[in-house]
């Protein structure tokens, strides 16, 4: 029921760990250290594709290194990221190199006493290679007689054969895009592609492990699932689950670049296991580089549509470039037709989604999961659709967007669910005041140097990824809520907060459930002993997926502390009441009625422990049963120089949708780290690779064109707003935010280009060199023209 | 390679260490349980792992450990405690500036090598100060609000 009379939610509150990091007491992965700790280190391959001839290790294990080989794995292939079902899923990999499929891949570890020893160690092994040809480009990798990365793979437990390096196809097909066609009054359509760029997160992937002496590990890791990394780890190395601990740790966020299990993971563990002592492995930044990045798509898309707007089917194909292993690569080309038709009404659809092995980094998730790039494909031609049909592109999304009460995708054709909330029109009601839209004025009233242009993109992200029935993703979450002799809370979920702030947001949560004071509920350290299965921190599911687990087991917290508390007071449990009294510090449980039958939580509380009675607390799990879009909108005012190329960012108006706001400054962080994500991935960001498969920036940072501070708008001119909405299924009303905060951002600066200097851009980056380019053949024509 | 001893006084405590000549500062300083010192790139890319060297923020992993024999160094973890943070610190906790964390000691460095010299930074002072730093999660925007609130604080109570 709808309540937004709170205490602790929506507040803005000082985060709980931020004295720890403010003062660098928090710790990561790679701040971990354990007493005679050995140092790992890869071999990692100078060539992007190529066949291991041989490996000499012996000058390495003569300076007392640990060395370990492919002979020395576990010679199973696994897939890293287990959030898909078995049966869905393609299975690539080797702990260490069988053929090396992309420049970087670790072909040998060691781990010594020292860093220094470790590394030269590594220098010593010598391997040698028969190079391949290098496939960097998809549409190359699939032509026959290609060099072929692969001869088969596992998918589920079946060895399938890999024909033309195809790794994956897949089709959808819904209503008669045929008929839909024949009956449309207009079409728009284009062939859009955007790049593999790099994740960027700040603290390099790492691992820490220790052998147990009972033959089980103890893991401290970089990743957004700590349960999925041990479920794949004891799939690997055949240990009972009950003796393999992974530790919940800080992450210096991941954006999808964790989702998985990292890849030094199972080396970290092998070497451990093999030198019986612990190991800590950390990824060079170059390493990293090369280790993962979004997967890079190539898009032709067709829509149809009446004379009146109203959209009729959608075409679509695509080519994901996988990179060297399949990840996540199936599900990825379901989730991509599901944005587009989530983002208007589309009931008629004929896709056919491709996926291709090339030399590169492997695609993971990153921010959005293949939304921003089907986003930037729609919003560009819904823009091109208004301009030819003559109607305001405000208006045309009125029309057609998916909203409430319809049906939605949330991840792909097998998870889809009804939205319940909606707060569409009220974000471009804002946005359009904020940024004056209505004085937008068309591309040819513009001349001189610097042209403005102001541009909308609209976007959402499902939260989570649940749905009434099962399909090929998994999602639930898990909590432990117990109450202590004190009266304060501890609530044990094994949900990783990548920095968004998502303990913040269950803290406040159970707070408020319990009528407990902020400072006395805390979200505990945790690792996969002591809690129950939470899938993952992505889908931009922490609030609602892992907020709702919490909500749920406290709840059934607060029914036990009712049924305790009627036994001490004499009254119906019914009868009773908790409220928040600030001046004790404590929940109040009470009879309205009777106003001397009350006690508080650190009375109830310390009673049953010295009566020897009980422990008051829950634990369950929770399966969300629906996915509710969180939705954004993104105005922008952009100035572009036509002698230098360059696009300045002047104003913003960033809106989202995301129910109840439970962090605001923190929301604001969402929206505002969206916009420099998105910006970066729009303008700047492209990670190239030569043809050898060599990273252009050669594994420097500032090559890789992540935004800095200088790139960022000012912020006077960064405008935040926030729909008045309440998700029923959402706990006490709140959606997410994560993802849905970068998804509309690169099409808003494609659209707001366009309104700037009448040029469309339908690849990414859109560098100032792609303007100049575009201008002067603008120019040309018109020079033509004239003559 | 022979190891040779130096001294380092970090946030006031002397450490005598023996180490590899080409050890950069950032590996002695972690080494020695220093963590709040960051490593991002280990190549003057993001500046996580700034320090003060005598009074100066250098990126630690740009400077030869061997370099700052007998020198005074400051790490964020030196600037204040959990009891009594620095000014910016709790600017930096407070302005939403921080999410997961990981580029902040170096930030609040950063920042505080500006606010010693500019007691009252114009935005593009600010930008220009930070723009070593890389962030990945906040856009930036709140870190150049905690540090304009920093400063009027330490203003106001004659701190810093
Ligand atoms: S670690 Fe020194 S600048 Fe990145
Ligand atoms: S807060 Fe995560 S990199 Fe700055």
């Amino acid at each position: 029921m709808e309540n937004k009379n709170f205490q602790v939610v929506g507040q803005i509150t000082p985060r709980k760990d931020g004295v720890a990091r403010v003062t660098g007491q928090e710790k990561y992965t790679v701040d971990m250290t354990l007493p005679r700790m050995l140092y790992g280190r890869t071999v990692c391959s100078p060539y992007a594709h190529a066949r291991i001839k041989s490996i000499d290790t012996s000058a390495a294990e003569a300076m007392g290194a640990v060395v370990l080989t492919f002979k020395d794995i576990p010679p199973i292939r696994y897939n890293e990221r287990i959030i898909t079902v078995e049966w869905a899923l393609h299975k690539d990999h080797y702990i260490l190199a069988d053929k090396v499929r992309r420049m970087g891949e670790p072909v040998v570890a060691v781990a010594a006493e020292t860093e220094a020893l470790a590394e030269k160690a590594a220098r010593a092994v010598k391997v040698e290679y028969e190079p391949l040809p290098v496939l960097i480009d998809p549409r190359e990798a699939m032509k026959p007689g290609a060099a072929p990365l692969y001869d088969t793979v596992m998918y589920g437990d079946k060895e399938i054969k890999i024909e033309n390096n195809i790794a994956c196809t897949r089709d959808v097909i819904e209503g008669d895009v045929d008929k839909a066609f024949a009956e449309s009054d207009v079409f728009v359509e284009g062939t859009f592609k955007t790049h593999k760029i790099y994740h960027a997160q700040m603290e390099p992937k790492s691992v820490l492990c220790r052998p147990e002496p009972d033959g089980g590990i103890t893991v401290w890791a970089t990743t957004q699932s700590i349960h999925n990394t041990r479920i794949v780890l004891g799939q690997i190395f055949d240990i009972p689950l009950s003796k393999i601990n992974v530790k919940r740790m800080a992450v210096g966020g991941t954006f999808g670049s964790s989702i998985q299990m990292n890849s030094v993971v199972p080396i970290g563990v092998a070497l451990a296991l093999k030198a019986r002592r612990p190991v800590r492995l950390t990824l060079t930044r170059e390493e990293d580089m090369h280790d993962h990045g979004r997967f890079g798509t190539d898009a032709h898309i067709k829509i149809g549509a009446k004379k009146d707007g109203t959209l009729t089917g959608v075409e679509m194909e695509m080519i994901a470039d996988l990179g060297a292993h399949i990840i996540q690569g199936y599900s990825f080309l379901g989730v991509s037709i599901g944005w587009v038709v989530s983002l208007y009404r589309l009931p008629n659809v004929r896709y056919k989604g491709v996926g291709v092995y090339t030399n590169k980094a492997p695609g993971c998730a990153m921010q959005g999961y293949g939304n921003p790039q089907a986003t930037l494909a729609i919003e560009s031609l819904l823009d091109e659709l208004a301009e030819k049909l003559g109607i305001d592109p405000l208006q045309l999304r009125l029309k057609n967007y998916v909203g409430l009460g319809m049906t939605f995708w949330g991840q792909g054709p097998m998870v889809r669910s009804i939205v319940w909330s909606d707060g569409v029109p009220e974000l471009l009601g804002k946005g359009q005041e904020i940024i004056g839209w209505d004085k937008r004025e068309s591309p040819d009233t513009k001349s001189g140097r610097f042209r403005r242009g102001i541009g909308l993109g609209r976007g959402f992200h499902t939260t989570s990824a649940g749905a009434p029935q099962p399909g090929d993703v998994i999602d639930f979450s898990g909590a432990l809520v117990k109450v202590n002799q004190d009266g304060s809370v501890d609530v044990v979920t094994a949900m990783v907060d990548h920095g968004g702030g998502t303990w913040e947001a269950i803290a406040k949560l159970v707070a408020e459930t319990l009528c407990v004071p902020l400072d006395k509920v805390n979200v505990v350290p945790s690792d996969t002993f002591s809690t129950v299965y939470d899938v993952c921190t992505h889908a931009t599911r922490g609030t609602y997926a892992g907020g709702g687990a919490a909500v749920k087991v406290a709840e059934q917290v607060k029914k036990e502390i009712f049924e305790t508390a009627a036994h001490y007071l004499n009254v119906q449990p019914d009868a009773l009441k908790l409220r928040m009294d600030h001046e004790q510090g404590q929940a109040v449980i009470y009879v309205p009625s009777i106003p001397d039958r009350k006690m508080t939580l650190k009375q109830l509380a310390s009673r049953t422990w010295s009566e020897s009675w009980k422990t008051i607390a829950a634990v369950d799990s929770y399966r969300p049963t629906n996915c509710p879009p969180a939705y954004v909108t993104i105005f922008l005012e952009i100035e572009v120089d036509t002698w230098t190329g360059a696009v300045r960012t002047l104003q913003t108006a960033l809106g989202v949708d995301c129910g109840t706001v439970v962090n605001p400054d923190g929301a604001v962080g969402q929206l505002e780290g969206g916009l420099s994500r998105g910006l970066g991935m729009a303008l700047y960001e492209d990670n190239e690779w030569n043809d050898q498969g060599q990273l252009l920036s050669k594994g420097y940072w500032v090559d890789a064109k992540t935004p800095g501070i200088m790139e960022s708008p000012a912020l006077k001119d960064l405008n935040t707003h926030f729909a008045d909405t309440y998700e029923p299924t959402g706990p006490l009303g709140a959606k997410g935010i994560g993802e849905a905060a970068l998804n509309p951002v690169p099409a808003a600066y494609a659209n707001a280009i366009y309104n700037a200097i009448g040029i469309r851009f339908y690849e990414l980056p859109i560098t100032p060199e792609k303007i100049l380019g575009a201008l002067m053949e603008q120019e040309n024509m018109v020079k033509e023209g004239v003559h | 390679m022979k190891p040779q001893m130096i001294t380092l006084h970090i946030n006031g405590r002397t450490h005598y260490v023996a180490l590899n000549p080409n050890l950069t500062l950032l590996v002695a300083l972690r080494d020695l349980g220093y963590t709040d010192v960051k490593s991002g790139c280990e190549k003057g890319d993001c500046g996580a792992c700034a320090v003060f060297l005598n009074g100066v923020a250098v990126n630690s992993c740009l400077v030869l450990a061997a370099q700052a024999d007998e020198g005074e160094i400051l790490t964020a973890a030196g600037l204040g405690t959990s009891e009594h943070p620095h000014p910016l610190q709790t600017a930096f906790s407070d302005a939403g500036a921080i999410q997961c964390g990981y580029c902040t000691p170096g930030m609040i460095i950063s920042a505080k090598a500006l606010l010693d010299h500019k007691p009252h930074p114009t935005d593009a002072e600010i930008r220009d100060a930070i723009s070593g730093n890389l962030c990945r999660c906040t856009g930036y925007a709140q870190i150049i609000q905690a540090v304009q609130s920093a400063a009027e604080k330490m203003d106001a109570g004659g701190e810093g």
